[in-house]
């Protein structure tokens, strides 16, 4: 599926995590067919632990599963407040990583997402709304071999 | 054995009425106390038992909240001191106690002497006994509701396996025949998409299906079973759990290993939910006659009985009563930063007898 030469994903989001002070930045891609195309969190930068290898997420659950089903970014200012503790176990990125404040990008091949890009802090209401915008925009319109926004066909 | 006679009856009824837990009342023709023993005068309001002494009328009404009839749960109707003519040889009645409220008694009414038309009143308490039939209630219920839940969730993981997904299987079959058929590039890009995405959704009908109930349960034991609901909630949870068995394919009784099954689903659940760790350790084995299942964790562990609930606390309370079920035993320890330990026994070989008595 990928057309374009393998991209360096964890330059790109070793810049974006020094470049605004994040604490974690992961990309969870879609795996090839031998895999099932299961979603896994194939890069990482700032992790904590090894634990994301483990996690392979079914659509519509934990964090990616949500971007990854509605195709729409997501910001939680605060974990603590959004999710609420009893239900923060089937957040698992977010309970192995303790991150308190994230947010999450559908990237997009072909009009269907095949990707999500994770960033947050460690640290409550630390990514705030303008702070979210602005790594939407630096991020830009490309982000390896997939788009972060949903083009339209014409 | 020898009849009583004389003074000897006379002292050991003296006695009885002295000593016995059951409340004695002896009622005059008019409906007013003649006499009670200290057990009914243990249970009725003092200013009560003032206006009884001052013979007043109806005082035992000021008591008295009724009696169960065949037309009311509690009712004044027909009362048995004002028409005493019907059978109240064994009845139930409320009375509003001292410091206890209104409390259930198991009540007899009746002549004891018919010249001068005295009635003994006597009462038992029953509030132990509803207590008693309340629980042996709510078990059985229980006992049903679960297995009800066990069998509706069967069903529809049995569909889900057998019928949805293998439409789906072969729809999928078809989707890659067309892809090796001569289309066009953007077709089986569109395909490849498609392809994607019911593959996908397999998997997920697949894992509601197993969740609800794993085949494997019925199909192939506790142990297969074990293997692949952790292999699951080390990938949704990112969870490790380290499973061993030692039963060696064994098979027990269905009820048995549903119980086994589900304790220990919720068991590493909460492990995952509030023990604030990555790595789970699960015991099976068999020993000494008894069913042996052990999960640990060494996370950050919680106080018993502290009375905090971090969860619907639900959870324990489903536990315990899903081993009574199988006559199981069901002991939690927890310690503060040392993790918390779950161990339920469950006897063989009684089930066994139990099991062959029933064929």
């Amino acid at each position: 599926m990928n057309d374009k030469p393998r991209y360096n994903y964890q330059k790109e989001i070793d810049n974006l995590r020094s470049r605004f002070g994040l604490d974690f930045v992961s990309v969870a891609l879609v795996q090839p067919a031998e895999d099932r195309f299961v979603l896994t969190w194939q890069f990482v930068s700032g992790n904590i632990n090894n634990r994301y290898k483990r996690i392979a997420l079914q659509s519509g659950k934990g964090i990616a599963g949500v971007v990854f089903k509605t195709g729409k970014p997501l910001l939680m200012k605060n974990v603590n407040m959004d999710i609420g503790a009893k239900d923060l176990f089937n957040y698992p990125i977010i309970v192995a990583e303790r991150l308190q404040s994230l947010g999450a990008l559908p990237l997009w091949s072909y009009n269907r997402v095949m990707g999500v890009l994770l960033f947050g802090f460690r640290q409550e209401n630390a990514l705030t709304e303008a702070l979210f915008h602005l790594i939407q925009e630096e991020i830009g319109p490309e982000f390896g071999s997939l788009y972060a926004k949903e083009r339209v066909i014409e | 054995m020898i009849p009583l006679t004389g003074d000897s009856l006379t002292l050991l009824l003296g006695k009885m009425y002295e000593n016995s837990i059951e409340a004695i009342f002896f009622i005059d023709r008019d409906g007013k106390v003649l006499a009670m023993n200290p057990a009914a005068e243990n249970i009725l309001d003092t200013d009560v038992i003032e206006r009884m002494y001052r013979n007043e009328e109806n005082s035992l009404c000021q008591s008295c909240q009724g009696y169960m009839s065949e037309q009311e749960a509690i009712s004044c109707c027909n009362c048995y001191l004002v028409s005493p003519k019907e059978d109240f040889s064994s009845f139930q009645v409320y009375l509003k106690t001292r410091n206890q409220g209104i409390v259930p008694y198991a009540a007899s009414y009746h002549l004891i002497d018919e010249t001068s038309g005295t009635r003994i009143f006597m009462l038992l308490n029953l509030t132990k006994q509803f207590q008693t039939q309340e629980k042996l209630y709510q078990s059985k219920m229980l006992k049903y509701i679960i297995k009800a839940q066990e069998d509706e969730r069967k069903r529809i993981s049995r569909e889900l396996h057998d019928s949805v997904a293998q439409e789906l299987l072969s729809s999928l079959v078809d989707l890659r025949v067309i892809k090796y058929m001569n289309v066009n590039e953007d077709v089986l890009r569109k395909i490849q998409q498609t392809e994607i995405s019911i593959t996908r959704l397999l998997d997920d009908i697949r894992h509601l299906s197993v969740e609800l109930r794993p085949a494997s349960l019925d199909d192939l034991g506790l142990e297969a079973a074990f293997r692949s609901h952790f292999k699951g909630i080390e990938k949704n949870y990112g969870v490790l759990i380290d499973f061993s068995a030692e039963l060696s394919a064994a098979r027990y009784s269905n009820e048995i290993e549903t119980v086994v099954y589900r304790v220990c689903q919720e068991a590493v659940l909460n492990a995952l939910k509030y023990a604030d760790t990555d790595q789970v350790y699960v015991k099976l084995f068999e020993q000494n006659g008894y069913l042996q299942l052990i999960v640990r964790d060494e996370g950050v562990g919680f106080i018993l009985d502290s009375g905090e609930v971090k969860g619907t606390g639900l959870g324990l309370y489903g536990m315990r009563e899903r081993s009574e079920l199988v006559n199981g035993q069901l002991t939690l320890t927890s310690d503060i930063g040392k993790g918390t330990t779950i161990q339920l026994y469950i006897p063989l070989a009684e089930v066994r007898i139990e099991e062959e008595a029933l064929q």
